[in-house]
């Protein structure tokens, strides 16, 4: 689709952006091994044990224990498969979801098109976050329903910023060249359309990774994301959030997580967008 | 720096290059360039593109773009050597004695500002008091001769045509009274009509204050009319030098000679168009040229011509030549023949008939009122199998729209069209019978290539709805380039990376893969170079003594619609307000319309009076 592929990695933000993803990823993956405790094991003996660098710190426990004597260094480590998961299944979902949409309704125009906007709009003023819980209380707590959920409230992001982008493509005379050229209309929209969208594309697919990321989070801060026996960030944070005044680190840590993540996403985002915008290979000798 | 004494004695010339060179990378893009503007001289530089001409005022305004540098000569302004000036005393010289009026008129004012703004940023700079600003840019308006210059004066550029933006660029240019105007093809982008009054106007303005003004065109007929003399360029060299009217009338150079050879004439009789082989040298095959750079596209070429760069030599009062061949040499007179036109049969069912078409456009605002606005108003018209028809008009009159409520891409608000005889509805099975038949070259060529497919996937477009073998798709591909004159080793490249012109080629390329039987043809030659249209205008009648193609040629050149068409047809406001054979149009234009495109064209005997003064 695109021929000239450019050296992406040239971009520091892309280069930090995705080392950052890629070490979470790897660490999702290991977390069996990497690992020292099983991230439910509850030891009441050694309830908010203070981090390694702290008086009364334990050789065991790393970054200490929280309220129920679980091992956080461990919790944050398994934490990071529920983000994982759903930072790279929401975003694909996302996307397929939301540029379809935007590229049919941005080529067909006319009532498809009046039909698509007006839902977008209505779906965007419910506040994300209310929208989500409602959903999720509706669709019964598990991973699944929350990739779902999270896909059902974000969807219109992409379809609003593509659709716009689509429109000003169809402005473009080649669209109705390959029409009259005799390709069919899901042959523009796959060969002329998506290629002409597709650095946005990327580029709010990064973007999205950290939205996902988050969302989770506040879901399962709330309680109604996984099930309490699965660690997530979010649970982590809810549970720091009760001992934070014997205990800051364990709020700290796995808000620092998310920060990461969604910080790394951002600049990969960010770093790709300007590496894909500015393609345009220039001609030698244009214009003497 | 060797100067003629003679020249140095009299009052020096008010622009003057001496053995002028730019380099970039080794390449000499620039070769020896020398030539003088005297004070009050109208100095036109010709060329298609690619010469260099563009080159020429970059080094004046010290805007060479990166990788280019002056490597050899002087360029003097009276007694100033410009290259040799320190950068402030030569910005200094910019905008007060030395003014630009540039090719893009809606892209080179400032959008946020209005007109007003425009003169008083200009104004401020030529320290003129801010009390009186208000005053000189009303003056200098009426000078433009604007309806109203008051109301002109607090609009924004958006507001105003085209045609409107260049003459408050030529007053925002002649509002210092500067010495010297560099003139970067002022009417490239604008209608015939709108350039007649540009013309007219710099042509009186330059009078008035006696500027001199070096006019860079590509425009034969028009350098003729409007120049004292003329330099025309070729690949970065002068090839002929010399007062406009002897060059225009006794062609020396056969560069020179292929370009007239090469133009369409409208008057006289029909004859045919002649385009030099080859192609205009890029940058980097400048580097491999030796001797004369013509040699490889030129007729008369001999192993003397490659063996050193010839000089320029005198052969006659008044002009020289860069050829080592003797003028002499019998030019190659195009045969003048009977117009080829095709024969068509009256009786025949029409190939393809718009019935009373009408076209509207509204605003599609939810509590406005909504505005129609009428585009094509009752439009009928017929074109046989073979018959090549054009259509006339400005800017707005209805013509590219018409065109393409032909093909189908916009639907007529009422009427009919007709492919052999049957109306074309809605259905697939009606899209796939038009698209087979009719075929459409758009008039942005950029804008109608997708970036990122390559040449070769672009000009065989039409054969990719179905499944191709690659190499059929590269096949017909090399026969396409070739036919449109374009290298082929473009076949790989990304529209990106090949000029315009180029571009515009691929479209009609594209536009020819499936061979239609009717072609719309929506201004394909405006952005063209003389000798690459020459080029597509002779394919075109190939086609149609092969193909039986049938022509829909929408143009603003009426020149070119004389040599292709057998019918015209003039719009305006999207009526047909004419139309008959091309022979009896052009000879006795009847409506008013008519006659003003026609008098837009500057006339082929150099003795008239063109334009004329408002």
């Amino acid at each position: 689709m695109i021929r000239k592929l450019p050296k992406p990695l040239d971009e520091p933000r892309v280069l930090i952006g995705a080392s950052a993803l890629l070490a979470i990823v790897v660490v999702a993956i290991l977390a069996p091994v990497l690992a020292p405790h099983d991230p439910n094991h509850q030891d009441l003996l050694q309830i908010l044990v203070p981090p390694f660098w702290q008086e009364g710190a334990e050789a065991g426990f790393p970054l200490g224990t929280d309220g129920l004597g679980r091992c956080v260094l461990s919790r944050l480590i398994y934490g990071a498969r529920v983000a994982v998961i759903v930072g790279s299944v929401v975003p694909i979902g996302t996307v397929l979801l939301g540029t379809t949409i935007a590229i049919v309704a941005g080529y067909f125009g006319g009532k498809i098109d009046w039909a698509v906007s007006r839902t977008v709009d209505v779906w965007m003023s419910f506040p994300p976050v209310v929208l989500s819980l409602v959903l999720m209380v509706g669709l019964s707590p598990g991973l699944r329903n929350v990739i779902l959920a999270t896909v059902l409230v974000d969807w219109t992001r992409f379809c609003r910023v593509t659709r716009g982008a689509i429109l000003g493509v169809m402005k473009l005379d080649y669209v109705a060249s390959a029409r009259i050229a005799g390709a069919s209309h899901v042959q523009v929209m796959l060969r002329d359309l998506l290629p002409a969208v597709f650095p946005i594309i990327i580029t709010l697919f990064s973007v999205e990774i950290g939205i996902a990321v988050v969302v989770e989070s506040v879901l399962s801060f709330v309680g109604v994301s996984v099930s309490p026996a699965i660690p997530t960030w979010g649970s982590m944070i809810a549970d720091g959030l009760v001992t934070v005044f014997q205990e800051p680190w364990g709020l700290a840590f796995p808000v620092s997580m998310i920060i990461v993540t969604v910080l790394g996403a951002n600049m990969l985002g960010d770093g790709l967008r300007v590496r894909l915008d500015s393609h345009h290979a220039t001609r030698l000798g244009a214009d003497l | 720096m060797e100067r003629d004494t003679a020249s140095a004695l009299a009052q020096p010339p008010l622009l003057e290059a001496v053995h002028l060179t730019v380099e970039s990378g080794g390449t000499k893009v620039l070769r020896d360039l020398s030539f003088a503007l005297p004070h009050g001289r109208i100095l036109g530089l010709i060329g298609e593109s690619g010469a260099g001409k563009s080159m020429v005022g970059r080094v004046i305004a010290n805007q060479l773009p990166p990788g280019f540098a002056v490597s050899a000569g002087s360029l003097f302004f009276e007694t100033d050597d410009l290259l040799a000036l320190p950068p402030d005393a030569h910005r200094k010289l910019l905008g007060r004695r030395i003014a630009f009026v540039p090719q893009e008129p809606m892209s080179a004012l400032n959008p946020a500002l209005t007109i007003g703004q425009h003169f008083a940023e200009h104004l401020a700079r030529l320290e003129v008091p801010k009390s009186d600003r208000r005053g000189v840019t009303l003056e200098a308006l009426a000078d433009m001769r604007l309806a109203s210059p008051e109301r002109v004066v607090d609009q924004y550029p958006f507001q105003l045509s085209g045609g409107m933006c260049q003459r408050v660029l030529l007053a925002l240019a002649f509002v210092s009274k500067p010495d010297l105007v560099i003139a970067d093809e002022p009417t490239a982008s604008l209608d015939a009509t709108t350039q007649v009054h540009i013309i007219g106007l710099l042509r009186n303005l330059q009078s008035k204050y006696g500027t001199g003004v070096l006019f860079i065109t590509h425009q034969l007929r028009l350098a003729a009319h409007l120049c004292d003399d003329v330099a025309v360029l070729y690949a970065g060299e002068i090839v002929e030098y010399g007062a406009a009217g002897t060059v225009f009338r006794r062609p020396r150079h056969p560069y020179s000679r292929a370009l007239e050879g090469a133009n369409p004439r409208f008057a006289g009789p029909w004859r045919q168009l002649l385009s030099p082989p080859g192609h205009m040298p890029g940058l980097n095959e400048l580097r491999d040229l030796a001797g004369c750079r013509f040699a490889p596209r030129c007729a008369s070429s001999t192993e003397a011509c490659l063996a050193e760069t010839p000089a320029l030599r005198v052969p006659a009062e008044n002009v020289a030549v860069r050829c080592i061949h003797d003028n002499a040499m019998p030019a190659t007179e195009p045969g003048v023949v009977a117009p080829v036109r095709a024969v068509t049969d009256a009786a025949a069912v029409p190939l393809l008939q718009v019935d009373n078409v009408f076209k509207s456009f509204q605003g599609s605002g939810l509590f406005t009122r909504r505005r129609k606005n009428l585009a094509i108003n009752g439009v009928s018209l017929s074109i046989a199998a073979g018959e090549f028809v054009g259509i006339v008009g400005e800017t707005g009159s209805g013509k590219s729209t018409l065109g393409r409520i032909v093909m189908g891409i916009e639907k007529p608000t009422a009427g009919r069209i007709l492919l052999d005889g049957k109306p074309i509805g809605d259905s697939t099975a009606d899209w796939r019978r038009r698209i087979q038949s009719v075929q459409l070259v758009f008039q942005d060529p950029r804008s109608a290539l997708n970036p990122r497919r390559t040449v070769m996937r672009l000009v065989t477009q039409p054969l990719q709805a179905t499944p191709q073998l690659r190499p059929d798709l590269e096949n017909r591909a090399a026969v396409l380039l070739e036919d449109t004159g374009l290298p082929a080793d473009v076949a790989s490249r990304l529209p990106s990376q090949i000029s315009g012109g180029q571009c515009q080629r691929v479209n009609i390329a594209r536009g020819l893969c499936a061979m239609p039987r009717l072609l719309i043809a929506d201004e394909i030659a405006s952005g063209l170079d003389v000798s690459v249209q020459a080029q597509i205008l002779n394919l075109l009648l190939r086609l149609r003594r092969e193909n039986q193609i049938a022509l829909l040629m929408i143009s603003h050149d009426l020149a070119v619609i004389r040599y292709l068409c057998s019918r015209v047809i003039v719009m305006c406001r999207g009526e047909i307000v004419e139309s008959g054979t091309t022979e009896a149009i052009f000879a006795s234009p009847q409506h008013p319309y008519t006659r003003e495109l026609i008098s837009a064209v500057p006339p082929e005997d150099l003795s008239r009076r063109w334009p004329l003064p408002a």
